[in-house]
């Protein structure tokens, strides 16, 4: 009876690429929950910013600057 | 109420619906008319050969309309805005499946006494003395698919694409009892004794205890909300 | 933990591959094609394997509500049908050089198919839920069912085909126990079951990870 090894190549090898395909996508997927949870956790460290900041003098307009409260409006 | 009370109120409930709105049943019949057609063109007129399918055939018209009848178990709830009603029912939801699968049941055997007589009527078959083993093994595997479908149309009823995932997930599991029902047809219609047929008709009581009982064990945990 | 656990797989992996091409013998009526066999049973056995656990954990999670069961479950299911998809094509590459043919209905390939349909129609249903509460709970009844039925899906199976046809076809020839190929064939078993632990210890974890990651 002949060998048949093509046939015995192509059987390890089918498998051997298979498993090795869900080894890494286990890999990647992993990296990529870990990536994700690094994300999150610097994000909830960062100080919340709620309302809108004051603007610094230097920044203002000069008709905001000669602008005193409770003034008329020109 | 008691337990075989409050699943017989779900069963009357259900021929009632169907009885006044007849949704499903008209359709089924429509559908297995159809059948009728499709397996009359892709089969050919010989009559030699079309015996040598009929068991196999019969069976894949019972379970086709078993699927589009078993698929709706739960729709009909939804479409009603019943659903909500069902799972506040007071008591041990099995209840509540033994119900669903005495409607099932009583639907299926309906549309099946219809398809074999169509058979009967179009494709010529002599049933003479197999008719009371074929009426054993018609109802036993009947429950078995019903048994299966109704806990499966439960399970499915609020998934995505359930109308794919039901026929996907009822007919693989259902295998034991398609070939069951298949083989036992044939031999029964050759002209054999129902004792010939034993192991299969065996089989067949085998899966509808498993199925019946792990349904209603499982059935509580289907419905939690 | 799970490093050490890939480490020896991959060991006892190299193990098998030098038993079933240095050490195991050539096969005398097959010739060597036979040497697939050593990659064939033990996938099938190792996803038979994967299906029981998958049945015990479905039991774990219905039983104590606890999401590392359904983690198991899932994982087995996953490993089990990519093993058993594998054997089969492995089983029909080694089917047609020495049958002549891919595929035959014969009983216990009938029985792998059904199997292997039925655990894909188990992967379906956990692709089509979003809540995995829900998915788990719905996938457990499916796992204990489809448990249940594989002793069904067996006598039927076997009493359909043996009713005509013997089943003296299915024996690989020269497989009857002689040591040269029993010893590669158990390495390679011992291998696949490590793979398997392996796989399903780097998926539960991974599960385990992304339900953190959403919550």
């Amino acid at each position: 009876m002949p060998d048949h090894w093509s046939f015995v190549a192509a059987a390890y090898g089918l498998t051997a690429a298979v498993l090795l395909i869900y080894w890494r996508r286990l890999a990647t997927k992993e990296r990529e929950v870990e990536a994700s949870k690094r994300l999150n956790a610097e994000r909830s460290r960062e100080p919340s910013i709620t309302g809108h900041p004051r603007s610094e003098p230097a920044s203002r307009t000069p008709l905001q600057q000669n602008q005193r409260p409770g003034a008329p409006l020109p | 109420m008691s337990y075989a009370r409050r699943a017989l109120a779900v069963a009357w409930k259900d021929l009632a619906v169907e009885r006044r709105s007849k949704e499903t049943l008209n359709a089924l019949v429509f559908f297995s008319l159809l059948l009728l057609f499709v397996f009359q063109f892709t089969l050919g007129g010989d009559r030699e050969r079309l015996a040598a399918v009929l068991p196999g055939v019969l069976w894949l018209g019972f379970v086709l309309s078993a699927l589009l009848a078993l698929g709706r178990t739960f729709l009909v709830e939804r479409e009603h805005d019943c659903w909500e009603g069902l799972l506040l029912a007071p008591g041990d939801k099995s209840a509540i499946y033994l119900g669903k699968l005495a409607g099932n049941l009583a639907l299926m055997l309906v549309v099946e006494a219809l398809v074999l007589g169509l058979f009967v009527v179009f494709f010529d078959i002599d049933l003479g003395r197999a008719l009371p083993g074929l009426l054993v093994v018609v109802l036993l595997g009947t429950l078995g698919l019903a048994a299966v479908g109704t806990l499966f149309a439960a399970m499915t009823a609020n998934v995505r694409a359930r109308e794919l995932l039901f026929p996907v997930l009822l007919l693989p599991v259902q295998i034991p009892v398609l070939l069951a029902t298949v083989k036992a047809t044939e031999a029964l219609l050759l002209g054999e004794p129902l004792g010939a047929v034993g192991h299969w008709v065996k089989l067949l009581l085998a899966a509808d205890v498993v199925y019946v009982v792990v349904s209603l064990l499982t059935f509580d945990v289907v419905l939690e909300a | 933990m799970v490093k050490t656990l890939g480490w020896l797989t991959a060991a006892a992996l190299a193990a098998g591959l030098v038993m079933a091409f240095g050490v195991a013998p050539r096969e005398v009526t097959q010739g060597n094609v036979q040497r697939i066999m050593y990659v064939h049973v033990p996938l099938i056995l190792a996803s038979y394997v994967a299906f029981v656990v998958l049945a015990v954990a479905s039991l774990v999670y219905l039983v104590r509500r606890d999401p590392a069961a359904d983690g198991v479950a899932h994982a087995s299911g996953e490993v089990g049908v990519m093993f058993v998809g594998l054997g089969i094509a492995t089983g029909s590459i080694w089917g047609k050089p020495t049958w002549g043919t891919w595929w035959t209905w014969d009983a216990r390939l009938t029985s792998v198919a059904i199997l292997f349909v039925m655990y894909l129609g188990y992967l379906l249903l956990r692709g089509t839920i979003d809540d995995p509460e829900r998915a788990a709970r719905y996938c457990a009844v499916l796992g204990i069912v489809a448990a249940l039925d594989i002793p069904l899906v067996h006598f039927s199976v076997y009493w359909w085909r043996t009713l005509h046809q013997p089943p003296s076809l299915m024996k690989p020839g020269g497989f009857t126990g002689s040591s040269s190929i029993l010893w590669p064939l158990l390495v390679n078993l011992l291998a696949f079951i490590l793979l398997y632990v392996y796989f399903v210890a780097r998926r539960a974890r991974l599960l385990r990870a992304q339900a953190e990651a959403i919550a």
